[in-house]
């Protein structure tokens, strides 16, 4: 909402500082999102008369000129055509910034130095509208019609000295959305008086009740609709201070009937609308639901479907009007319009809202009454729009505001407890203090025995209906920061603390380990998500098809974010994330338990195995190096109680795959990302990739661990080297080697594999290092020889695994 | 045989402080202690020696043998040693480990949740995609009121939506706990904007609330306050000004003076010289209301940070996107 300054003026006084004035309105809540000093903009530019005027010497085109401006004669040299001795003009000072450069293509602003033109001195400019951001005429030098005296500051003389500040008004406060309500909330904190505008009209002619008729047959949705009767109107424009107003406010002024309502209501917040009053049929206006009326054309040209339950403002035979929200083609004020009905309704706020965004239609109008307008308002609105325009156009007002109020609004009666204020905000104001902040809001308060007020709001503040409403009040009028911070310093230990959670433990680990922690947005293109999982929950009105289905893998998004970095030259990539996927629990979305979101750690490796170092080989990131880290972070999550079981099951996005099994339940798996599927995101490099469920391993977190004692006897240790067919698989033997062992293998770790020459074709060596240890005593060789013995015996007959020598 | 013994062990000395290489070490190796070397040498001879004489030469001589050895043994290790030092290049760099990092949104919401845990409040989690009613209509959101015009909202059915705020999980954590109710919920929101620098379809927040006998306006202020000399640091300059938020009354916003400018005013503070970090208020009765508590027997307060308005103010960064990019040069700088 723009507010301008010397508008505002006009209903209350205000000394202020623009700094101050913004600072003070934002602290109540009527946040000064910036303001714009219009003065400051013509800066250094001052009121010019042009003393005489010579032809160049050396330019046919350029004009050097003597300008009195007040304090010197000033030498400048123009190049437009239209200057002339005794003209008065705006000139620019050495120092000042031309808003709009003529020579610049973007019209940047430029700040005028002493120059000199074709060897003449030149000390200033003069501007052409164009250059002052004043209009489009760049051909010439604007010349003025005022009688400022030189020297006169041009915003001055231009009055264009107001500051227009753009105010946040937060939807409980319509009653602020006018130059009149931001005056009373200046007022509440100045202690000032608010002038309204008085109302002098002068009616003459036939009764209005005799010339039109008003008739509400839906008062549910439309309580009260006030109306006047003007005649010999004259659609012309309006006078050049009414027409800056609105422009300053951001209206387009478009002729003084339009401009009149449209004053009225940045003036006093209640939307107002002008019928020509002969084109309404039978004169009349009737207030009621559009029922079967299916279309209606608004007066921008364009044709609106409308519902039964819609408002509608109709003459005798069709609608002329979508009540509160925009007037319609036919009944339009036009130039050939000579007698009007200016409306001033009050709305239901639901209704209003439902059909301006059925319609798609918003509009000063529709805001302000879906807010809440003052029904109070509506009259005097009227009375001053007629007042206005008949000022304007010199109309005839005839006698009489027809009003249709049939049932009058009831004013709220709140029960206000100044001890329950104090017990809210934590402070200690006297009730008399209240009291007097109520009255400072226009609210008329009386006691009702000793502990409590009963407070009538006023008429404009629709957002005050209860007590917690006062209270609210109390405390802005009383200054939020005149109310001292408090602690409670007690320790609640009833209150519960936050678990620890599996997931810090993994991200903290991950970093430590040299992995990187990204973050993905939740929403993606359709096919994107339909890679992760069938059927991805899809927002019914997306931003855009990029951001359009919730992700059912972090996978997919993941592979993006890998073609990002691959495109910039980032070649090694390990990354992870924690967060959520989303899939639908049952076909229809028709409550939340029809949506599963899981939390998942991801994990993504793409480039070298290990950073290249200077003796050290670089090597490409395989499978097996993703499961040693993948070993790493579950060793410390939940020690041994998981593992990887082989798979080429179906899967869309990866190949050579493993799952994971977490304690017994199937808790993700890792691969190689498909190479049609890294296609499609533009990536030409292997790419490992694996999710795991957290809450999986959640469940499986071991943080309740038994010491076992440290051992106490030595380990003795073997190594064996087998040689076996190449297809089989070597974690068969390593089973077996386990199984056969028995409770005496401490560990076993696979130090070499090998297949080549001296394997012999088709098979491959599996060297194993088995450390034995005896819990109890200090084993000997004999009783490891006979383990040994039997691991190779069984290796043999069940793997057809050879004793290498 | 005693003048041979102290000859050799006189040469022998005379040598001992030239032995600092390895080719004077051979040497001297080469010419006393050698299979063919002077002591091995003077060993050969004892046979000559009378036997009356023997015990005593034979004493000597393995005193001279452990002399010599002793000389060149020392001499040989400051010569390796000297030499292992020299043969390291102490410029060559490490080798490198895979270095990691933790995303920016995540550490700041860890900073939060830390400084909250503190002051002892739980950490509670609700779901992304939620119900209309505990979006909106639970937090007084009335359908068809105007307040919904400020949370653009993505919708998955007509009554299911992806939350605009986490203030939902204040309704689901007052039903499920009687008070004293006292909780942080961080999580992810989601607005229907246009993508630009300064928005982005999702964002996070942390919502606080504190539910409990007594609970006043006044501690609200305090708390924030404490909250943000924690995390701003201890010298900042705080505002409280009025706002409006359907679920909260009296509803606040607190500013802190713009950390970048110091007040003066900047283009980040839009010259203001004042920076806006929570919305907050007391909780509205209509809410306690409605999950079964007694708006005069509890109050309570309840506020609301913008984690990515934080981390871009806090760090300089001037396009929320790169927070989502994940650009890894952007993820190594923090």
């Amino acid at each position: 909402m723009k507010i301008v300054s010397s508008w505002l003026k006009d209903f209350v006084d205000v000394e202020w500082t623009p700094q101050q004035f913004s600072d003070d309105l934002t602290m109540v809540g009527l946040e000064v999102e910036s303001y714009e000093d219009l003065a400051a903009t013509y800066d250094k530019f001052v009121v010019g008369k042009v003393v005489s005027c010579e032809k160049h010497p050396k330019a046919d085109r350029l004009t050097v000129c003597r300008v009195d401006v007040g304090s010197e004669e000033l030498q400048i040299v123009c190049g437009a055509p239209n200057v002339a001795p005794g003209q008065t003009v705006p000139v620019g000072l050495v120092g000042a910034t031309v808003p709009h450069g003529q020579h610049d293509p973007d019209g940047k602003p430029f700040v005028l130095g002493k120059v000199k033109l074709r060897g003449v001195d030149s000390s200033g400019m003069i501007c052409s509208a164009k250059e002052l951001g004043l209009g489009t005429d760049g051909d010439g030098i604007m010349v003025l019609t005022t009688d400022a005296r030189p020297g006169t500051p041009l915003a001055i003389a231009l009055q264009r000295n107001d500051v227009v500040y753009e105010i946040g008004i937060t939807p409980n406060r319509p009653d602020c959305l006018s130059h009149l309500g931001v005056a009373r909330e200046v007022a509440i904190q100045t202690g000032g008086e608010v002038r309204r505008p008085a109302i002098t009209l002068k009616e003459s002619g036939e009764p209005a009740a005799k010339l039109a008729s008003i008739e509400i047959r839906d008062a549910d949705l439309c309580p009260r609709y006030c109306g006047r009767v003007l005649s010999d109107v004259r659609v012309i424009p309006s006078p050049e201070w009414l027409q800056r107003r609105l422009e300053l406010a951001g209206v387009r002024p478009i002729n003084a009937v339009v401009d009149a309502t449209n004053y009225v209501m940045f003036e006093l917040g209640h939307p107002l609308h002008a019928f020509d009053l002969d084109r309404l049929d039978g004169h009349a206006i009737v207030v009621r639901r559009a029922g079967p009326d299916a279309e209606f054309t608004t007066l921008d040209g364009r044709s609106r479907q409308l519902r039964p339950d819609m408002l509608m403002i109709c003459d005798r035979s069709r609608p002329v009007a979508i009540g509160g929200v925009m007037g319609g083609e036919n009944s339009e004020v036009s130039e050939t319009t000579t007698r009007l009905l200016i409306e001033g309704a009050y709305f239901l706020p639901s209704n209003i809202r439902r059909t301006a965004r059925t319609l798609g239609l918003s509009t000063e109008a529709s805001y302000r009454f879906e807010r809440g307008a003052d029904p109070e308002m509506a009259k005097l609105a009227v009375e001053r729009t007629a007042q206005l325009i008949q000022e304007l156009t010199a109309a005839t007002v005839h006698p009489g505001l027809i009003d249709v109020y049939p049932k009058g609004m009831e004013a709220s009666r709140i029960r206000f407890r100044p001890r329950r204020a104090n017990e809210i905000l934590g402070t200690n104001i006297e009730p008399s203090a209240m009291r007097s902040y109520l009255g400072r809001l226009g609210a008329h308060v009386t006691a009702n025995g000793e502990e409590e007020l009963v407070v009538v709001p006023p008429s404009f503040r629709v957002d005050i209906s209860e007590e917690i409403d006062l209270i609210e009040e109390v405390a802005r009028v009383h200054g939020y920061n005149n109310i001292e911070t408090q602690t409670r310093s007690a320790i609640d230990f009833s209150i519960p603390t936050a678990p620890a959670r599996v997931a810090d433990e993994a991200r903290s680990h991950l970093i430590g380990a040299g992995w990187r922690e990204i973050m993905a947005i939740s929403l993606q293109p359709e096919t994107v998500a339909s890679l992760g999982g069938p059927a991805p929950i899809k927002v019914l009105n997306p931003v855009s098809a990029e951001m359009q289905a919730l992700r059912t893998s972090m996978i997919p998004g993941t592979l993006d974010i890998v073609r990002l970095n691959l495109h910039r030259g980032n070649k090694d990539l390990r990354l992870f994330e924690i967060g959520k996927v989303y899939r639908r629990s049952s076909e229809n979305l028709a409550s939340v338990e029809d949506v599963v979101e899981e939390d998942r750690l991801m994990m993504a490796w793409a480039g070298v195995a290990a950073p290249v170092a200077f003796d050290r080989p670089s090597r490409e990131v395989d499978l097996m190096d993703l499961r040693g880290e993948v070993d790493a972070l579950l060793r410390r999550v939940c020690l041994d109680k998981y593992r990887f079981l082989p798979y080429r099951a179906d899967n869309t996005l990866t190949e050579s795959a493993l799952s994971l099994e977490i304690n017994g339940t199937y808790g993700g798996w890792f691969g190689e990302v498909r190479r049609d599927i890294a296609k499609r995101f533009e990536i030409e490099v292997p790419i490992f990739v694996g999710e795991i469920a957290l809450p999986v391993l959640e469940q499986a977190w071991t943080r309740d661990r038994t010491f076992r004692p440290l051992p106490r006897f030595p380990h003795v240790v073997r190594d064996l080297a087998f040689v076996v067919e190449r297809t089989m698989p070597q974690g068969d033997l390593e089973d077996l080697i386990r199984l056969t062992a028995g409770p005496l293998l401490e560990s076993l770790v696979l130090f070499d594999a090998y297949q080549g020459a001296q394997t012999g074709g088709g098979r491959r060596s599996l060297a194993y290092s088995l450390a034995f240890r005896s819990p109890d005593h200090t084993l000997t060789d004999a009783e490891v020889d006979a383990h040994i013995r039997a691991i190779v015996d069984r290796a043999r007959s069940v793997c057809g695994a050879e004793l290498r020598s | 045989m005693n003048d041979r013994i102290e000859q050799v062990r006189a040469a022998a000395r005379a040598e001992a402080a030239s032995l600092t290489n390895a080719d004077a070490l051979e040497r001297f190796r080469l010419s006393f202690l050698a299979r063919k070397g002077s002591v091995a040498d003077l060993f050969d001879q004892l046979r000559h020696v009378t036997a009356a004489d023997k015990p005593a030469v034979g004493k000597a001589l393995n005193e001279l043998r452990t002399e010599v050895q002793g000389i060149y043994d020392g001499a040989k290790e400051k010569v390796d040693s000297s030499a292992q030092r020299t043969s390291i290049d102490l410029t060559l760099p490490g080798r490198p480990l895979f270095a990691g990092s933790r995303h920016l949104v995540s550490q700041t919401l860890e900073e939060f949740q830390r400084v909250f845990v503190s002051m002892g409040f739980d950490i509670v989690e609700g779901p992304e995609v939620e119900s209309d009613y505990y979006n909106f209509e639970a937090l007084n959101f009335p359908p068809d009121h105007p307040a919904r015009d400020m949370q653009d909202t993505f919708f998955v059915s007509p009554s299911v939506l992806l939350r605009t705020h986490t203030t939902p999980v204040q309704v689901r954590i007052m039903e499920k706990r009687k008070p004293p109710v006292r909780a942080i919920m961080p999580g992810r929101v989601y607005r229907n904007e246009a993508v630009s620098a300064r928005s982005l379809v999702q964002f996070h927040q942390v919502d606080g609330v504190y539910v409990d006998k007594g609970v006043t306006f006044a501690e609200l202020k305090g708390t924030l306050v404490a909250f943000a000399k924690r995390y701003y640091g201890s010298s900042i300059k705080y505002r409280f000004r009025a706002s409006y938020f359907p679920f909260t009354e009296p509803s606040a916003e607190m500013d802190i003076t713009c950390y970048l400018c110091a007040g003066k005013g900047c283009r980040v503070c839009k010259h203001s010289g004042w920076l806006e970090i929570v919305g907050s208020g007391m909780v509205h009765p209509n809410i306690l209301k409605r999950v079964g508590y007694d708006p005069e027997e509890v109050s309570g307060y309840a506020f609301g940070f913008g984690v990515e308005r934080t981390v871009l103010l806090r760090h300089g960064i001037d396009d929320i996107r790169l927070l989502y990019e994940n650009d890894v040069r952007f993820l190594e700088q923090f």
